[in-house]
Order: C-alpha cells, then structure tokens, then sequence
C-alpha cells in the first residue's frame, strides 16, 4: 500500500469514527467515567480548540466525501473512456470496412469497364479476323485461279507438236473447265467451213461437216465467229447442255481474227455453271490457243528446222 | 516442325502440275509425282509417303487397282489416299471409299479444296 493511500484510508478511517480520530489526533480517550471526569476536569482541550477540532473533522469528512465521489465519478469516466475507446474502435472498423467496400465498388466499377473494353475489342477483333479470313479465302482462290492460268498457258506454249498441243487444249478444257462433251474448229483457209479438229463425247458424225448457215446464219457459232466475242450462258445448267445449244462458244483468235471456235457442249455433271476462272481459262484459251496450234503447225510443216537469225534482225528496230 | 512427304500419281502433266501448286502452298510438305500407277507403285516401294494424291482414269494401272495394292502393302497400308476423279456420282464414291480411299475430290479441281483436304488428312493445323 502506498503512503498516500495509507494516509488517505487513516482520514477515512478517522472521518468515520471520532474516537480514532480523536486517538490519532494525540487525544487519549478516558478509559473510565471516573477518569473522564478527571480528565475534562484537567485535560480537557479548550472549547474553542474542540471547536476548531469538530470543524477540521466536519471538513475532513466533507472532503473525504467529495474525494469518495471523485473517486467515483474518476472510475466511471475511465470506464466511459473505455467504452468511448471501443466505440470508436468500432466505428473506425466500420469506416474501415466502407471504405473497403468502396474500394471493391470502385474495383467492380473498373473490372466492368475493362470487361465492356475487353468484349468490345474481341468483338472489333473477332471482325477483323473474321474480314482476314474471308480476304485470306479469297486470296487462296485467286491464287488458285492464278495457277490454273499459269498452268493452262504454260502446258499450252510448252510444246511444238500440234498432236501435243491439241491433247494440251483438250485437257484445259477437260481437267480445268471440267467440260464433259466439247469441240474444237478451225476455219479452213478461205473461211468458209468449220472443221473439228478435236472433239471429246460428241459422235463424230455430230460434227462434220458443220451446216455452213453456223458460218453465214444467225446460229450462235456465227455470232460468235463474226464478231470475235465470246458467248457464255451463265443462267443454264451447263451440265445439261446439247449440241444445238452450247452452253459457251469461245472464239480462238489469230490477232484480230477469229479462226476457229471452241464449243462446250456440256460440262461433268458435277459441274452446273461457269465460275469466274472458267471466264479466264476461256479468254486466254481464245487467245493463245489458235496461235499455239499454228506456231505448232508451222514448225511441223517447216520439218522443225529452227528459222535462221536473220529472220530476227531488225524486228526491234 | 513434322515434314511429310505426299505422292501424286496422274497421268496428266497438266494436272500434276496444278496438284504440285496447290500442295505447295502446304508447309513442309514435300511432293512426289508419278506418272501412273505403276510408276506410284516402283516409288512407294522405294520410300515411304505420309500421303498419297492419286487420279482414278490412267493409262497402264489406274487408281483403283493402286488403292488395293497400297493396302495390301504393310509400309503403306494405313497411308491417307485421295482420290481424283472427273466421276462425281455417289456410287463412284462408295466404291473409292470403300477399296480403301480416305477422300474423293471430283474435277475440276480446286486448289483450296485439295489443300484442306490433304491437311485434314495429315492433321496439319
């Protein structure tokens, strides 16, 4: 115990019991009446020290009292301190946990407008590739085409034998076009008759000789080979074609001049229409075919003797 | 990176040549031509092939009389085989298939078919 709460249990202690106190204060308390008489008779204090006394007691107990309450009312603010304290506490963790929320809030306000960005790229990426693919498809039949060209022109200028270059037009027609039933003339030399020079599922009787009004008339042979343009019907089933109708007629051009004709009369029964690379394969057939099977010609007439260099000079001057 | 090695058996140089563009454009592929069956038979015998291209209508063997010699060879038996041809009818195609053809293109041709073909069959990405 320390000295100051000694001292103050001793004021206590004395507040309540006057005889202690009166005791502590250095006043022996009379053991007997007899000796109580004799003592206020002889040491009995002085009125006005017993005065002095009684109110120092009645001040000391008033102050006890108020220290009492004090002591009290300390113990009850620090337990309102500690309530306050865990109130607090309380509320900060609740602001704590808000502002968690919040932050969550503002994360999912983020996520969702990184999700919306996210889902509107796939989609603007999905669109790309979706056009990469259809240019990438469409780059593969070009491609496609542009070898079928490349083929059909290479194999048709590759050899000098007109058998070969016959054989060589017959197989762009078969394996390229995909043509089933076809025919190929040529004008004889004054332009009066067509004469097949190859044919594939056509009886030759079919064939030969053409009635010449194909030449003269109004047939489509004679459109064809009058005016040099190549006719291609792209409504009909070309698989159902006949020898009346010819779903295409291609002229085979000499420079200018149309001297002969190739005639498709139907296609594999696979093959319905003309597609864009048959268009191609018509047009350089038009245009390379004829030359090709003269040049073939020519060199086969000539013995396959090579012409000399003169026949060279000065055709670029 | 896996290289394969394909066969193209046709007799029509036309047409090899158009199958040797097409299959070109496959990565790591290398092709092989031959001109008929009996000269697809002489290179098979000589090296191994992941694929085999073939047409039906040739000269001295045709296609069909190669399908049933390769599965009867023990190095190629399993060997993808597709089969090239101007007949496009469902019975044609039954009987391809069912001597042991893996795939059947009809004619004309075209080059992305037999690419997505070819890949399908070696099941190249």
């Amino acid at each position: 115990m320390s000295d100051q709460q000694r001292t103050s249990d001793q004021q206590r202690g004395a507040a309540g019991d006057p005889e202690r106190a009166s005791a502590d204060a250095g006043v022996a308390a009379p053991s007997s009446p007899s000796a109580a008489r004799r003592a206020n008779q002889s040491d009995s204090p002085p009125p006005d020290l017993k005065k002095q006394r009684d109110e120092f007691l009645q001040s000391f107990s008033r102050s006890a009292r108020m220290t009492e309450q004090l002591v009290r009312d300390y113990e009850k603010l620090a337990e309102r301190v500690v309530q306050l304290e865990a109130e607090n506490a309380s509320l900060r963790a609740k602001v704590e946990a808000d502002d968690a929320i919040r932050d969550l809030l503002r994360k999912i306000d983020e996520l969702e407008r990184e999700k919306t960005e996210l889902i509107s790229r796939y989609t603007e990426a999905k669109r790309t590739y979706s056009g990469l693919s259809e240019r990438v498809a469409s780059f593969e039949e070009e491609f496609s085409n542009l070898a079928n060209l490349f083929v059909a022109s290479n194999q048709l200028h590759s050899s000098l034998s007109p058998r070969r270059v016959v054989r060589r037009i017959k197989e762009v027609l078969a394996q390229l076009v995909g043509a089933e039933r076809y025919a190929v003339y040529l004008l004889n030399a004054d332009g009066t008759a067509l004469a097949p020079i190859a044919s594939e599922g056509v009886p030759s009787e079919s064939l030969s000789p053409l009635p010449t009004d194909l030449v003269d008339g109004t047939g489509r042979v004679a459109e064809v080979l009058r005016t040099g343009a190549a006719y291609v019907d792209e409504e009909v089933d070309t698989s159902q074609g006949s020898l009346q109708s010819p779903p295409a007629v291609i002229p085979l051009r000499l420079d200018d001049e149309a001297v002969g004709v190739i005639c498709v009369f139907a296609t594999l029964a696979q093959k319905t229409r003309f597609v864009t690379i048959d268009f191609e394969l018509f047009k350089l057939l038009g245009q390379h075919a004829a030359g090709a099977l003269i040049c073939a010609s020519l060199q086969a007439e000539s013995g396959h003797r090579r012409p000399n260099l003169e026949a060279f000079i000065d055709l670029g001057t | 990176m896996a290289e394969y090695s394909c066969l193209i058996v046709e007799d029509s140089p036309m047409m090899r040549q158009l199958l040797v563009f097409a299959l070109a454009r496959v990565k790591n592929l290398r092709v092989t031509e031959a001109d008929d069956g009996v000269d697809g038979l002489r290179k098979l015998a000589s090296a191994r092939y992941d694929i085999i291209v073939t047409d039906i209508n040739m000269p001295i063997m045709d296609g069909l009389k190669l399908v049933k010699r390769v599965r009867t060879d023990p190095i190629h038996k399993d060997t993808p085989i597709v089969i090239i041809t101007t007949e496009g009818s469902q019975e044609d195609r039954q009987r391809a298939l069912q001597l042991g053809a893996n795939a059947y293109i009809t004619k004309p041709i075209q080059a992305p078919q037999v690419i997505a073909t070819v890949k399908e069959l070696l099941k190249i990405e």
